[in-house]
């Protein structure tokens, strides 16, 4: 036999906020008009549904309906004159009087409707096609300041941070970050470990800098750093900024083989 | 220079970039002054018109860009296939119009305005690049705060912040006499 299958269609909400304003324009009312009492039942109605139906209900539904059953029975208790400031507390909607509710639903509608403004926006700008390259600049507009060029023609690491905190403490900076070059660490650790190997004496850092430019620096001390922490090296300096020297610690043939092995793989 | 040469410059720097131009830089460009490059820009912008061209010059973002006309949409799209990119949800859109309209924000204010949890959809609008992260507020935790990009006037076609709609003001006064009247009314 089969079982009847039903089939319910709930509106899907984003959240307690709306599914309240959802409630309140079905029933016709302006967000001032409604009352708790009344507002209340309909949003547990909501949640019952969901709960036959077996929805997952988001925590903050739950939330929201515990606040609203507090208000409703603000409002019908007598006031006290002593207030208990721990009750008071919530977590996601800090929610204590009617009007506090209702004013906070009326913040929501407005940004629920810039929303759907802004889906107007998208959609009508969505029809306009604008020039592309394909990602590939054939002209790039020269601006005066670019974070692309901040590298260009410095000489120290200092040069490059003194022009990149300038540009970073003006407001319009908004980091763009490239990939300048392509470059392989692992093709550097290998380069180094046939050099050592080879010449089998300690060497200074730049004899491994193939190439000009910063990139192949920082490439190669990267490269120097992450061997020395594998133990593969033993970087040695007498003072801050005078020379790198590099020499091969002693390897056992299985540790070494071991390196040999993560090498293939890696360039694999 | 002539005229008509300056146009045709302005003409060809808007075809070239994919990225609005702003009548700064076209001044630059031909050493001449803003208001003279803003005068010429609207001199193409009418001339496109009533040439009645496929192409269209548009204010967006702070400057100027050529794209096509939106009603030859339809058209464009049998020619060419569009990469796809997903509009944005409608969470995506309450959280853009929270950022736009209270940045700097930090999170938790986003999410109390809504009532929900939003850290995801600020991540994706934060990889769309149509917000960023503006710095922190100082305070407990020092959470970050965003704020919308240049990307995000041109996604939505804003020639700036100010071209987005005014919010209404809140009449609290108008609600508190009513919330009276409605307390008496539930108590009885």
């Amino acid at each position: 036999m089969e079982i009847a299958e039903y089939k319910i269609k709930l509106p899907v909400f984003e959240g307690p906020f709306d599914l309240l304003f959802h409630l309140i324009k079905k029933a016709e009312l302006d967000i001032w008009s409604v009352s708790i009492a009344e507002i209340t039942a309909q949003y547990l109605d909501y949640l019952r549904a969901m709960e036959e139906l077996n929805l997952d209900i988001a925590s903050e539904f739950l939330v929201m309906a515990a606040t609203l059953l507090r208000l409703k029975s603000k409002m019908l208790l007598p006031r006290t004159p002593l207030s208990n400031a721990d009750e008071e507390e919530e977590e996601l909607f800090e929610i204590n009087t009617a009007e506090e509710l209702f004013l906070r639903l009326e913040e929501y509608r407005q940004f629920k409707e810039i929303g759907h403004y802004l889906k107007e926006r998208e959609q009508e700008q969505q029809k306009i096609y604008l020039r592309s390259t394909g990602g590939q600049k054939v002209m790039v507009l020269t601006r005066q300041e670019s974070v692309y060029t901040i590298w260009e023609g410095a000489h120290h690491l200092s040069d490059i941070m003194n022009r990149f905190t300038e540009i970073a403490r003006k407001e319009e900076y908004m980091p763009v970050f490239q990939a300048v070059e392509d470059f392989m660490l692992t093709d550097k650790t290998a380069y180094i470990l046939d050099s050592l190997n080879r010449s089998k004496q300690v060497m200074p850092m730049r004899s491994f800098v193939r190439k000009e430019g910063l990139w192949e620096v920082i490439i190669t001390f990267v490269a120097l750093l992450e061997m020395a922490r594998q133990r593969i090296v033993m970087l040695l300096q007498d003072s801050s900024f005078s020379t790198i020297y590099v020499t091969l610690l002693e390897v056992s043939p299985d540790k070494e083989k071991e390196i040999a092995e993560k090498q293939t793989k890696a360039s694999n | 220079m002539l005229k008509n040469r300056q146009k045709q410059v302005i003409e060809a720097l808007l075809f070239l970039s994919e990225e609005p131009v702003s009548t700064e830089r076209i001044a630059e460009v031909l050493a001449i002054a803003k208001e003279e490059s803003e005068q010429l820009m609207k001199e193409l912008i009418a001339d496109f018109t009533s040439e009645e061209r496929g192409i269209m010059i548009f204010p967006v973002a702070g400057g100027y860009q050529m794209g096509t006309l939106p009603a030859l949409a339809e058209d464009l799209e049998k020619a060419f296939t569009e990469e796809v990119s997903s509009n944005l949800s409608t969470a995506a859109l309450e959280v853009m119009a929270i950022v736009a309209y209270k940045q700097p924000v930090t999170r938790i204010e986003i999410e109390s305005i809504r009532g929900v949890r939003s850290e995801y959809v600020i991540d994706n609008l934060l990889k769309r690049k149509l917000i960023r992260v503006s710095g922190r507020k100082e305070g407990p935790g020092r959470p970050l705060l965003y704020c919308t990009t240049v990307d995000f006037l041109q996604y939505f076609g804003l020639k700036d912040l100010e071209d987005l709609p005014v919010l209404e003001e809140t009449n609290v006064d108008e609600y508190s006499s009513q919330e009276v009247e409605k307390s008496k009314d539930i108590s009885h």
